[in-house]
């Protein structure tokens, strides 16, 4: 038998030098790297991962790009993987300037008080969900929120979890309507993730009818991705305020007075006659950004306490 | 090797078998289950195997994802078998005997430490996202902190199981107590620790994995983005980078476990002692600077552990939480573990038998389990919510097929490890020799003696799995974990906190039971 013990006892010192030595190593040489100080400096985009990542990861580099050379800070623009993690991240400061939806928006103002509301798109002030079918569902187009009830025992999907176009206004809606989550198929709707993967799912038929965001419904059709003959719109809910930037509280603090109004006046400036500024507008599905204010969201706060994502 | 008869009991090479039984119920409701909307997804998905996505930018991306699982897997595991040896002699009562002449503080850390064991990996990496940010340092401190109550365990339970002579006999001839337990326990505990240490890194990638599907970095967060937005060709491009990764992986630790002469995973309870124990430190000392050169890449710092937030305001409705339906719950919760534990542990040696008599059916074997051990638990159910309806027993096929990858691995590695030592190969080979057929052959031969350390394992496969559960509640209507989602996307902060409770009780009677059942297995 050979074992490392039964070396001469010399040996043994030394080696255990050597492993002391490298376990000094291990725990030292991270913590002697050099911090990352400029990120005071360093203004960090990001949005809540509604689109596919590719829509997201084509459009907020450009948006990073314009508010860098608009402020004249640096801006990165950092990935999300969920609505969660988002607000959890602008919370913990770890993000200076997040694209919300109406209900991860106010949780993330009521986590992080004194957040501001910089702007809104022109289309997000009444912003409208559509209640969508496979065409194989036998599902027809309601007359009107009552029959939603014709979707009790389908199979349904709603997007995120966090959603507000995707899941809290729908589900209200439903719920005003009489149906209840435990009325679909299987006692439980699906939670898809994503607009778009709300969309191939109901048009594959995995679930017979779904609910997605008008803005993706309208870029996925125009597309060509969406074919009308396998899913169709059965109805589509009243107007609800929706997505908004909202950014941290000290961002005056750090990059200087003034520095939040400049913020919010370089969005409302974002014009379609500037061919750059053209595109970002484009992949936003807007026309221009428009001033948000903080109460404009009370009645989706007060929603989203009556289905309990607001504690 | 002899096997009592117990007059109630069927033939030992049938246990391992019994737990199929599941399977007929299932057969009976699954048609039920099966809505069929998605077939077409799931042909599309199946043909893009072939055809995966190489585009250079999508590559690249899959790469560095890839490389950061990897480098979560191996610094949470590095950590956790730092700690978990320490945690593993603190807590054992040998060394506590020897030392001060009393057993009870190896009991009381011990009890202690079933508290971060009972919490899966994901909890305490959602946990420590609320605390610490979005880093990779939450992955791997997720992954240590559980693992390192894991390894303190299984290196306690082989430290007390060692033979004491010898450390009695140096004890009696006057060495002090430190030396005279390093002498006499340390070499004989170093093949066990490290065998098991080895299965341990295999555990941490799925786990790394795993954590970035549920957004904490890495490969995993392409994996699922791919899926929902059902790009396959994308998707299997990171499948099948992973599995390469994975593969590699097993036979490294395969070959060095063949070389240092370390027993496999259901023999660890058995003392041996290892060969090359110098080429094995050195192995390990080379390690530590690819751990430094990794944690500098993932950019992870101790420093960074120091920057705790609090978490969210705690907004406490107790009443409102107490009023949740959790005798459902737990009962949904514990369904779902007691199917797929049967699943998983009856099923891989029902396949084995079924295709031993064909040359290929074991490589067929090999490549189906390894894509279950690939593929993390949740993307799995995504993919049966294309044909199958959401619910307990689709949840339960998904965890149900992730450890029968891992299962069936390791049964079909004890096979064949067991075909060059004396008595139990032998078996085999002369049932078949006296005109058995392969089936009968490899059911007697072979199971009667892996029969009780198969299903030992599998009671310590089945406390897994419920902590498992927990992982699965993407598709709905699977008890607490799918309440879990919710909770979570609510900041929930009072539903967490039971939800979690909840859990490690559970998890902590469930071990309990399992120990017992092992206990009495292997003592059998």
């Amino acid at each position: 038998m050979r074992s490392p013990f039964r070396l001469p006892a010399l040996r043994r010192r030394k080696r255990s030098r050597v492993v002391l030595t490298g376990l000094a190593l291990l725990l030292l040489l991270p913590a002697l790297l050099p911090r990352a100080e400029a990120q005071q400096r360093l203004l960090r985009i990001s949005a809540i991962p509604d689109q596919k990542p590719e829509t997201l990861n084509r459009l907020y580099p450009l948006l990073a790009n314009e508010l860098s050379r608009s402020l004249g800070v640096p801006v990165r623009y950092v990935a999300v993987t969920d609505y969660t993690a988002a607000v959890s991240a602008f919370r913990r400061g770890d993000l200076d300037l997040v694209w919300f939806g109406a209900l991860t928006g106010v949780q993330a103002r009521l986590q992080k008080p004194g957040a501001k509301v910089i702007a809104q798109r022109d289309i997000d002030a009444s912003f409208q969900s559509l209640f969508i079918a496979n065409t194989a569902s036998g599902i027809k187009p309601l007359r009107n929120q009552k029959g939603l009830t014709a979707l009790m025992g389908k199979r349904f999907t709603f997007g995120s979890e966090s959603s507000t176009s995707g899941r809290l206004m729908p589900q209200y809606y439903l719920g005003q309507a009489g149906v209840k989550l435990r009325h679909f198929a299987g006692g439980a709707p699906g939670f898809s993730g994503s607009h778009d993967a709300t969309i191939a799912l109901v048009q594959s038929g995995a679930y017979q009818a779904g609910v997605v965001n008008e803005e993706v419904w309208q870029s996925s059709l125009s597309s060509g991705r969406t074919d009308p003959k396998k899913v169709a719109v059965i109805w589509r809910t009243p107007g609800y305020p929706n997505y908004h930037w909202l950014a941290q509280p000290n961002l005056d603090q750090r990059f200087g007075r003034g520095f939040t109004t400049r913020l919010q006046s370089t969005f409302m400036n974002l014009n379609a006659s500037n061919p750059r500024q053209a595109q970002i507008l484009d992949l936003f599905g807007a026309k221009r950004f428009i001033p948000a204010s903080q109460r404009q969201y009370d009645p989706i706060e007060k929603v989203g306490r009556e289905i309990g994502k607001i504690r | 090797m002899t096997t009592t008869a117990w007059s109630w009991r069927p033939a030992a090479p049938l246990l391992p078998l019994l737990p199929a039984l599941a399977l007929l119920p299932l057969l009976l409701v699954l048609p039920g289950l099966i809505h069929g909307g998605g077939w077409e997804l799931v042909a599309q998905f199946a043909a893009a195997a072939i055809t995966p996505s190489l585009d250079p930018l999508l590559l690249r991306t899959a790469l560095a994802g890839l490389g950061i699982t990897v480098g979560i897997a191996l610094l949470g595991w590095a950590l956790s078998l730092a700690l978990g040896l320490v945690g593993g002699v603190l807590s054992s009562r040998i060394v506590w005997r020897t030392w001060l002449g009393v057993a009870w503080p190896a009991s009381a850390i011990r009890r202690f430490l079933a508290v971060p064991r009972s919490i899966h990996e994901l909890l305490w990496g959602l946990l420590l996202l609320q605390l610490l940010g979005l880093k990779p340092a939450v992955a791997v401190l997720a992954i240590a902190i559980p693992y390192a109550a894991l390894v303190a365990r299984v290196v306690s339970d082989l430290l007390d199981a060692l033979p004491t002579a010898p450390l009695q006999a140096l004890r009696s001839g006057g060495a002090p107590a430190g030396a005279a337990l390093l002498t006499a326990l340390g070499p004989a505990l170093l093949p066990g620790a490290f065998s098991y240490g080895g299965y341990r890194l295999e555990c941490a990638l799925r786990s790394a994995t795993l954590l970035g599907v549920f957004g904490l970095g890495g490969l995993g967060t392409e994996l699922r983005l791919s899926l929902q937005s059902l790009q396959f060709h994308e998707l299997w491009t990171g499948l099948w980078l992973l599995l390469a990764v994975m593969l590699s992986l097993e036979a490294l630790l395969r070959a060095l476990r063949h070389r240092w002469g370390m027993p496999s995973r259901f023999k660890l309870t058995t003392a041996g002692v290892g060969r090359s124990g110098r080429e094995l430190l050195l192995a390990l000392l080379g390690l530590l600077p690819v751990l430094v050169l990794v944690a500098m890449a993932l950019e992870i710092s101790p420093a960074q552990l120091l920057a705790w937030q609090p978490l969210p305001p705690l907004q406490a409705n107790w009443p409102a939480v107490l009023a949740l339906p959790w005798a459902a719950l737990v009962a949904t919760t514990l369904g779902l573990t007691l199917l797929a534990a049967c699943l998983a542990v009856g099923v891989a040696p029902l396949l084995l038998l079924l295709v031993a008599p064909w040359p290929w059916g074991r490589l067929l074997l090999r490549a189906v389990w390894a894509m279950g051990r690939l593929w993390p638990p949740p993307l799995t159910a995504l993919l049966l919510l294309f044909v199958l309806k959401p619910g307990v027993i689709t949840a339960a096929l998904a965890l149900a097929f992730h450890n029968l990858g891992v299962l069936g691995r390791l049964l079909l590695e004890a096979c064949e490890d067991t075909a060059d030592q004396p008595g139990s190969g032998g078996a085999e080979v002369a049932l078949s020799c006296s005109g058995c057929g392969p089936r009968l052959a490899l059911l007697y031969g072979r199971f009667s003696g892996l029969a009780r350390s198969y299903l030992a394992y599998g009671a310590y496969r089945a406390d897994v799995i419920l902590r498992e559960t927990v992982v699965v509640g993407l598709v709905g209507a699977a008890g607490l974990g799918s309440l879990l989602l919710e909770a979570l996307s609510s900041f929930a902060v009072d539903e967490l906190i039971a939800l979690i409770a909840v859990y490690a009780l559970l998890t902590l009677l469930g071990e309990d039971l399992s120990d017992r059942v092992r206990q009495r297995l292997l003592s059998g």
